[in-house]
Formats: C-alpha cells, structure tokens, sequence
C-alpha cells in the first residue's frame, strides 16, 4: 500500500537544544600559581633553563617543551605586537618588558592603538584568581621599561578552576525525521520507511538501509505497541537525567518495525520490576496529554500490557 | 578489509604510563600527558627529535571542554612543528590512535611514531557528556551514558547466553584482583563474590562493583620501523595484526548480542597473525571492559569459547593469573579507567608481557599477547595480536 503523506517537513523549525556543562579544570603548577599570586597584583612568569621567559607563566615551554623552570615576576609594563578592533574593543597580543611570548589582553582607553606601543596594565578591583585580575592594558607612551625579577616564595598553586560551557543548537530535521515527527506531534502516529524488498520499516526513517546501503520504500505506519528487546533499571541520579530513579530504560520493537526505540518505563520498585519488565515483554506508549512539541518527549513513557 | 599483511613490520619499542588517578590536582590535562610522553621516550631510549610523527588520542572534548586539545598538548610534550593527528573515537580512542600511529609506520611514512592518549576525566560531567553520543532526536533525552544500554544488552544476554550476574561477578573479582599488583592503577581492593552480587545496582543488572573507577591518567607508545626498532630494545612487541571496526547498530534485525564489530576485526586480524586456535595460541590476553559483563561478551566475540560459554569459562579459573589463558593481568578497567587512554594502556599491558617486561605479574615466557579495545555497547571495537 502506498500512503501519500499528509504533513509535511517543511512545516517543522529546527529543534532546539542545549546542553549545559560544569567543568573543574586544573591549571597545573605554574597557571595555578600565576592564578594564585594575581590577585596582589604580580604577573608570575616562568624562566626556563634555556633562558627564554614566558608571562603569564607556563609548564612547558612553548618554544620547544621544555620543562625546567624557575619563576619570575614579570612586570606590568610592555610593547603591543598585534591588535584587532571590532565594534569599539581591541584585542591586543602584549609582550611584556624582559619575556619572549605574547598573549592576548584587552586593550582599554581611547588612544588609537599602534603596533609597538608602549602598554601598562590596569589592575582591576576585587578580581582574584583570574586573568581579568587585569582588566586590561592602557598605551602609555612614557612607561618605563620594566624588568624581570626573580620571584620569592609563590603562594600555592590554585588547583581547580570551575568553568562551564552553555552550548546551543538548532538541529535541522530534514525530510524523514521531519515528516516523522511531525506525524508524531501532529497525528500521533509513528512512521517509518519500508526497507527495501520488505514490509518491515526502519524507524527512525532514512534515505538508504545501513547494511545494503539500497533506498528505501515507502512509508508505513507502525503501531504504538511493540516488545521490549532490551532494557536496563536505571537506580543511579545524574547531571541532565530527565525523571527520577528508579526507572526502566527500554530499547522498544515497535510492531510494524525492525529497528529499537529507546523510552522509558515507570516503576514502583527494583525487585518486582525484575520479574515484570524483560526482553520479550509486550508495552504501549502512553501519549502525553495537552500540547505536543514533535519530539519522542510526545509519548510520556511506555507501560507493560498485561495479557 | 584491506590486506593486513601488506606493510612494513611495527613493533613496540617504548611505553609509559602515568600512576591513574581519581583525580591530579597538580597537573593539568597537557602536564599529565607529559608524565607519559617523557617515560615512553626514556623507555625507548629517544628524545623527541628521534620521532618523526606524533598520533594524539582522547576522548570527546565535552570530557575536558578544550577544543583542538592537540595544539596544547604538542607544546607541553615539545613536538611543535611535528607532523601530528588527533585521533578521537569513543572508549576505543587509544587503541585507534595506536591504529593511526601503525599505519603511519607501516605504510612507510615514518620510522618512528609517538602515540599518546589521556583523558582527565575528574573535570567534567561523565554521563552527561557521553550521552550526547546518541542521536540529538531519537534517544538522547532518555540516554544514560553507556550504561543504561550496556545493562540492557547484557540483560538480554542473560536469557540468551547465560551471562549470569555471577558469572560476570567473577570477573569483578578477578580483575580487581589483579589490580593489586598493577603499580599504574588507583583501585586497589580485593573483593568477594558476594559483596560483587549484592551491591547497589546502578543500571541493574550492572551493579557499582561491576564498575570501574573514573580516572584521570595518560599512556604513550613509540612505535618502530625494524630497521630501527633495535636501537630501543632487543625485544620490542612486533604488531602482527591490528583492526578497528564499526557496529550497525541501528541497521534492521540486529540482535546485538554477540559484538559483531569485534567478531569481524578477530577474523580479519587472526587471519594476519596466523591464529586458528585463539584459545591454545594465545598466552594473556588483554581486555577492555567498561563493565564486567562486557569481558564475558568479548571471551565470546573474540573466539576463547563458543558463544554461550563465557559463564563457563570464568567459572572454570581458566582466564585467571594461573590459568591457561589468563585475561587482564593488569586488573583491567576496574584498576584504572582514564576512558581515551584504556586502548593504549592495553596495548601496553599486552607488549610488556611478551617483551618480559610487565610491571604487573609478569605472566611466564609470555610470547603472544591479544589485546582488545573498543567503546560502549554497539560502537567501534578492535582488536590485536602483539608476539615477542
């Protein structure tokens, strides 16, 4: 049977998603011990055995690795080597007096920046343990030359930095996801495609079968039973987990389909959920109730079909 | 599958490995590879100007949040201006590193290649960070890392092949074990059966001492073309086969019972090595086994019994340190589990028992070594032969 569709992709905006990440980094010695020391207003820097100087201080020479080093204090005083501007602000590459590396700094005030400028740092008030301790470099012609100083005891070395990275997407359907969620959202019906030479379909729907790669057919609607082939009891909490353990996580057979669908099913506890719930077991999905997005957040969960 | 036979000879002349960890507070991710880089070059007897490429292998960089982690790493370990890759793939990013770095050898692009693989993974969110593996549509949202789908699968091998939570206790046992005498790993406790069993299950069947620990840890490897290999050592651990292959695991009517990706690579590799009697053959074998349960499934996969007979063959001791076939003498997993690091520190594991060299129990005139690597339940999964 051929069944023309009556939705359509093109109706479906991209899916949104986020995904909102903690970090603990470790700057290592000498990041942590630069980091430790910024906030009274000293630039740690690291001498290596070769004699190059690197500020804001580093492990391992950027030149070539190496790894022996002592640490200076380098002073606050420099010459710009590099500078871009967009929209007003200026990102300057700042050689400090007496080192052999550049890094990158805002460039602060209204004097028009020129490569080989003199720079000197403006402290900021109240930041510690971070590069924007400095909260930027100003040009001041008349600044004297600073120079390298050896560097008494350093405070310990800050160990962890927390960090966070809030990532956004906008992930495109295309023309068989589309169309099958927006079957979903729309109509409540799974839809997938027929392999090739077979009534069975492949959900989720694409262009070619995985293995012999040829097109396949038409569209089909499976059911909204199926049996389970797989699942898990899932009693562990964790970041971005989506419902309270415990729970079961299913890998589902819609009927009509030859491919698994991961959903989840409710429980009321490990042991009877053991003897209730396995490879083999016979479940419906049971459809969220109010509006629906076009996503497998559509059907609420899964539930077992006593027989 | 290409030829495996074809290319120049590679051998193992130098490994290192860092003392793994929960978590090191006093390196960063870049210092900590320098641990391993600096120990594999001195146990190679170079220096990086000696090496002509370098392969750099991690996991995903939501584990670390730094993108493009090569360029940092190239300047802590001095290879600037080297001819380098990256190679990122899943648990299995060591071993394929190790893959990259062999064909570089072999196809004759290099004499000499470094290949180093880290994660630190005590600076992000573990599962959160793996379950953006799965498809942003169909599974993320309900993904729980690779347990929740490893526990399934091994769920259903249960009523299929027996992989019983004994059986696969056993191997908890075993590896932790082991694990003692391994100066590299950071979990260190013997365990009884019982308490295995009556854990508290986090993905059940998986339970918490199924699990291995969450590392941060770096291994590195110089890798030789014969011709120079002897100016390292006198006994590197010759390649004699290595393969890497791609599960289906959305494809129709799989079963994903047995590893089919591991079960193909076997084939293709033992072919190489000239291998018809893996079982007899082999004299250790080492094993990468997120969860126990996976080290019954690769017993099977890789051909040490028939499918069904994992249950059997733990129980009958033969895979332990006095065995016939002893499998993870290094402790596995469960001793130390820096994820993009594990395939190369079982290749490591694996050339220091037929090199004589093992800083674990040394298994007796160790001569042929396989050693198996590979990510979550359906993912990419390898395998290698490594002789004396």
């Amino acid at each position: 049977m051929l069944s023309a569709p009556d939705t359509w992709a093109i109706d479906m905006p991209p899916l949104h998603a986020e995904l909102n990440m903690p970090y603990t980094l470790t700057p290592g010695r000498a990041t942590g011990t630069f980091l430790a020391e910024i906030g009274t207003r000293r630039i740690v820097g690291s001498r290596f055995a070769s004699g190059i100087v690197i500020a804001p201080a580093q492990d391992f020479s950027p030149i070539d690795g190496e790894s022996e080093y002592e640490f200076i204090e380098a002073p606050a005083t420099g010459v710009l080597t590099g500078f871009t501007t967009v929209d007003g602000v200026t990102i300057g590459l700042i050689r400090l007096d007496g080192c052999d590396n550049d890094f990158a700094h805002r460039i602060l005030g209204d004097e028009e920046p020129t490569l080989d400028a003199r720079v000197e740092a403006v402290w900021a008030d109240g930041v510690d343990t971070s590069i924007l301790a400095i909260e930027g470099f100003r040009i001041a012609a008349d600044a004297p030359v600073g120079e390298v100083k050896p560097f008494g005891d350093t405070a310990a070395p800050v160990e962890v930095v927390k960090y966070k990275l809030d990532l956004q997407y906008e992930h495109a359907y295309g023309p068989y996801y589309g169309r099958m969620f927006d079957e979903i959202r729309t109509n409540r019906r799974i839809m997938g495609v027929r392999l090739p030479d077979s009534d069975s379909a492949l959900l989720p729907p694409r262009e070619a079968d995985d293995i012999s790669h040829k097109r396949t057919g038409t569209w089909k609607t499976c059911l909204d039973t199926g049996t389970i082939r797989a699942c898990s009891i899932i009693n562990l909490e964790f970041l971005g987990q989506t419902r309270p353990p415990p729970y079961v996580y299913a890998e589902i057979v819609l009927d009509g389909a030859s491919t698994k669908m991961i959903h989840m099913i409710d429980i009321d506890d490990i042991e009877s959920a053991k003897q209730r719930i396995k490879p083999g077991t016979r479940v419906r999905a049971v459809w969220r109730e109010g509006e629906r997005v076009g996503s497998l957040r559509d059907i609420e969960r899964f539930e077992v079909i006593d027989e | 599958m290409a030829n495996l036979n074809k290319g120049r000879h590679v051998g193992i002349v130098g490994v290192g490995q860092t003392h793994h960890s929960r978590r090191r507070t006093d390196v960063s991710q870049a210092g900590l590879v320098r641990e391993a880089v600096d120990r594999a070059l001195a146990d190679a007897k170079l220096t990086m100007d000696d090496i002509d490429t370098v392969v750099i292998a991690t996991g995903p960089v939501l584990f670390a949040a730094v993108n493009q982690p090569e360029k940092w790493v190239a300047d802590a370990i001095g290879a600037q201006l080297k001819p380098i890759v990256r190679v990122t793939s899943g648990g299995g990013a060591g071993f394929a590193g190790g893959l990259a770095g062999y064909y570089q050898v072999a196809g004759g692009f290099a004499d000499r290649t470094l290949v180093v693989a880290y994660d630190k993974l005590s600076e992000g969110a573990l599962q959160y960070s793996i379950s953006t593996l799965y498809d942003p549509f169909w599974g993320r949202e309900f993904a729980v890392g690779i347990m929740g789908f490893s526990a399934a699968y091994w769920r259903a091998r249960m009523d299929v092949l027996g992989h019983t939570e004994e059986a696969a206790a056993r191997v908890a046992v075993k590896n932790r074990r082991n694990a003692i005498a391994n100066p590299y790993a950071h979990v260190k406790k013997e365990v009884t059966l019982d308490e295995v069993l009556e854990s508290k299950p986090l993905c059940w069947p998986i339970k918490l001492l199924d699990v291995p620990p969450i590392s941060d840890g770096a291994a590195a490897i110089v890798l030789a073309a014969e011709h120079v290999a002897h100016k390292s050592c006198d006994r590197p651990a010759w390649i004699h086969g290595i393969a890497y292959c791609c599960e289906a695991d959305n494809a129709a009517e799989r079963s994903l019972l047995l590893s089919e990706p591991l079960a193909l690579a076997a084939k293709h590799v033992y072919r190489a090595a000239g291998i018809t009697n893996p079982r007899r053959q082999f004299d250790v074998v080492e094993v990468q086994e997120p969860y126990t349960c996976f080290e019954l499934n690769y017993y099977e996969s890789l051909g040490l019994c028939p499918p069904g007979g994992a249950a059997e063959l733990i129980a009958s001791g033969a895979t332990e340190l006095n065995g016939d076939i002893p499998v993870n003498p290094s402790g596995g997993c469960l001793g130390a589990n820096p994820i993009g690091a594990c395939g190369l520190i079982r290749l490591i594991e694996g050339a220091t028992q037929v090199m004589g060299k093992s800083e674990n129990t040394q298994i007796k005139d160790a001569k042929l070594a396989l050693v198996q690597s590979g990510g979550g339940w359906a993912n990419l999964r390898g395998c290698a032969v490594l002789g004396a």
